[in-house]
């Protein structure tokens, strides 16, 4: 049986500004405006506007929410923040995952502390309800209740240097908004009623939480608005932005973009397999020892079993920007099958010159060099490969000879200071 | 609306005769907004000779590659040199600018080939 698919606020302002709407799980969404490549180096050298509505807020509260996230989820919440490993404390959040017992991921996440006793857990789009009835099975009658809050929230994402300039015009008092806003942590709350919804509001007193997070490796925020707020909210950042050349953005950007700032996604480069060996270990609590981790959770028993065995997830580079089929294309080393293709997708922003990978944003750029994209993604295989190896890459049709790499578009500009860039 | 002067394939190219015994081959506008961004075009070598319905080169877009085919049989006798630079040439006027090859028709245009109206019928049926 199939059922409709399941729109955004915004579904009737993507199609009435071009969006390309596709079937994206259980939601109609846009997979590019005019220009995917376009909108990709938009966020990389102004700003881009992501309609993400379509992801899942779960709000956890309760005596006992603390402790049933510290068994759930593979951050130590005791332990997470910064360089330090300080303790999640109010108004920071940490990215994790949350595992099954097999150690397998169930999905990625990033987990807000709100205050004492109140918790917000973003995931996947469609992955709500699971999630939540996953903390529900897990509670076992500790003090806690959790909400799926699918479908009842507007979130809008900005992201690129341009994206502080533009939230500066629409803030009440942005200065002090900004201020002690570190990466990865967030300010105000969707919710009127809450006492944090007047920290952040804007001009005209609608209060969203702020997060300073992203999915592009770009500065910028992820922003939850009451739902019925949504299109109003979008229309005045577009509106702010223009002059800074502020662009609407759809799926496939996101995925270009987010592939070159090394960050997972979920199912795909994550997925039915230990969450071990892999380009995020500061996903893990490991202990500073480097053996073990520094608290018991659900699925780490299983991890600790299978980490000298199990495969591992690895970022790769191409020479140009032409690509494989990611979802069928298989890993050869020295003509032997090594394993399969996670991820394939194109940095437009990326290009290489003498043995160095430089980004449209480096500072460094040679003047004139022409940056056309690279190939970029993730490979699962056997054994760890050394930075620097080279695989070929195979799908029905071609063959790539991409590098196994350490970082992909450099010069990224998320954890750069706000100021910066007023 | 696809261009009267052009014949087109099921598989969304056009043939565009020039009128002197020669032609310019290309993907058609409702291939390209189908594509998105046009990245890379591999074309063929001057002097090569192909046959209605042989694959004479791939375009690739953010999303997939396509293999192109001939829609009629002639010999390449040029090149789009632009489109190596500027394969969103493709994109943007798929005819005049994002045209791939010119060749000399060998015979007669390919008769099976659809005219700018049975084309239009054809896209859309294929877009339900």
């Amino acid at each position: 049986m199939t059922t409709a698919r399941k729109q955004t606020p915004l579904f009737d302002w993507h199609k009435a500004h071009g969006g390309n709407i596709v079937e994206f799980g259980d939601y109609l969404m846009p997979v590019w405006y005019a220009s995917a490549r376009n909108e990709h180096l938009a966020v990389v050298s102004q700003a881009g506007l992501f309609d993400t509505s379509h992801m899942a807020t779960i709000r956890v509260f309760g005596k006992d929410a603390y402790e049933l996230l510290q068994w759930c989820f593979t951050r130590n919440l005791d332990a997470c923040v910064g360089k330090d490993n300080a303790p999640l404390t109010d108004g920071k959040c940490v990215y994790g995952l949350f595992l099954d017992e097999h150690g397998h991921a169930i999905d990625d996440s990033i987990v807000y502390k709100i205050m004492d006793g109140e918790y917000m857990v973003e995931v996947n789009a469609s992955m709500g309800g699971a999630v939540a009835k996953h903390l529900v099975e897990q509670a076992k009658g500790r003090d806690v209740k959790v909400f799926d809050l699918t479908d009842q929230l507007g979130k809008i994402d900005i992201q690129g240097p341009a994206s502080i300039k533009t939230m500066a015009k629409l803030l009440k008092n942005p200065e002090v908004v900004f201020d002690k806003l570190p990466y990865f942590s967030a300010k105000g709350h969707f919710d009127p009623a809450s006492t944090l919804a007047g920290q952040v509001q804007l001009l005209d007193g609608t209060p969203l939480l702020l997060s300073r997070s992203g999915y592009t490796g770009e500065v910028g925020f992820e922003m939850f608005v009451e739902r019925a707020q949504t299109v109003k909210v979008w229309e005045m950042i577009m509106a702010a932005g223009a002059e800074f050349g502020l662009t609407a953005c759809g799926l496939a950007s996101r995925d270009s973009l987010r592939t070159g700032a090394v960050l997972p996604l979920s199912h795909q480069d994550i997925g039915h397999w230990p969450c071990i060996n892999n380009p995020w270990p500061f996903a893990l609590p490991f202990a500073a020892s480097g053996s073990g981790f520094t608290k018991a959770f659900l699925g780490s028993a299983a991890l600790e079993m299978a980490a000298p065995s199990a495969d591992w997830t690895l970022t790769y580079v191409g020479h140009d920007l032409r690509k494989v089929d990611g979802h069928d294309a298989k890993v050869y080393l020295d003509g032997k099958e090594i394993g399969t293709v996670l991820t394939c997708a194109t940095d437009m922003a990326i290009g290489r010159h003498e043995g160095r990978i430089y980004s449209i944003a480096s500072p460094e750029k040679p003047a004139g060099l022409a940056i056309k994209g690279l190939c970029c993604g993730f490979i699962k295989v056997g054994s760890r490969l050394a930075p620097g190896t080279t695989v070929e890459i195979k799908d029905a049709k071609r063959s790539i000879q991409v590098v196994i790499e350490t970082d992909v578009r450099p010069d990224r500009s998320a954890r750069k200071a706000l100021k910066s860039f007023l | 609306m696809f261009p009267a002067d052009c014949k087109y394939t099921k598989n969304h190219e056009f043939v565009k005769p020039l009128g002197d015994g020669t032609a310019i081959i290309g993907i058609t506008n409702y291939a390209q907004e189908a594509l998105g961004d046009v990245v890379f075009v591999d074309l063929p070598e001057v002097g090569e000779t192909f046959g209605a319905g042989d694959e004479f080169g791939t375009v690739e877009s953010v999303k997939t590659v396509s293999e192109c085919y001939m829609p009629t049989a002639g010999e390449v006798i040029e090149v789009n040199a632009d489109l190596e630079a500027h394969p969103e040439y493709v994109n943007e006027d798929p005819v005049a600018k994002g045209w791939m090859i010119k060749v000399r028709l060998e015979g007669a245009v390919n008769a099976e080939l659809l005219d700018a109206a049975a084309y239009e019928a054809h896209v859309a049926s294929e877009s339900h």
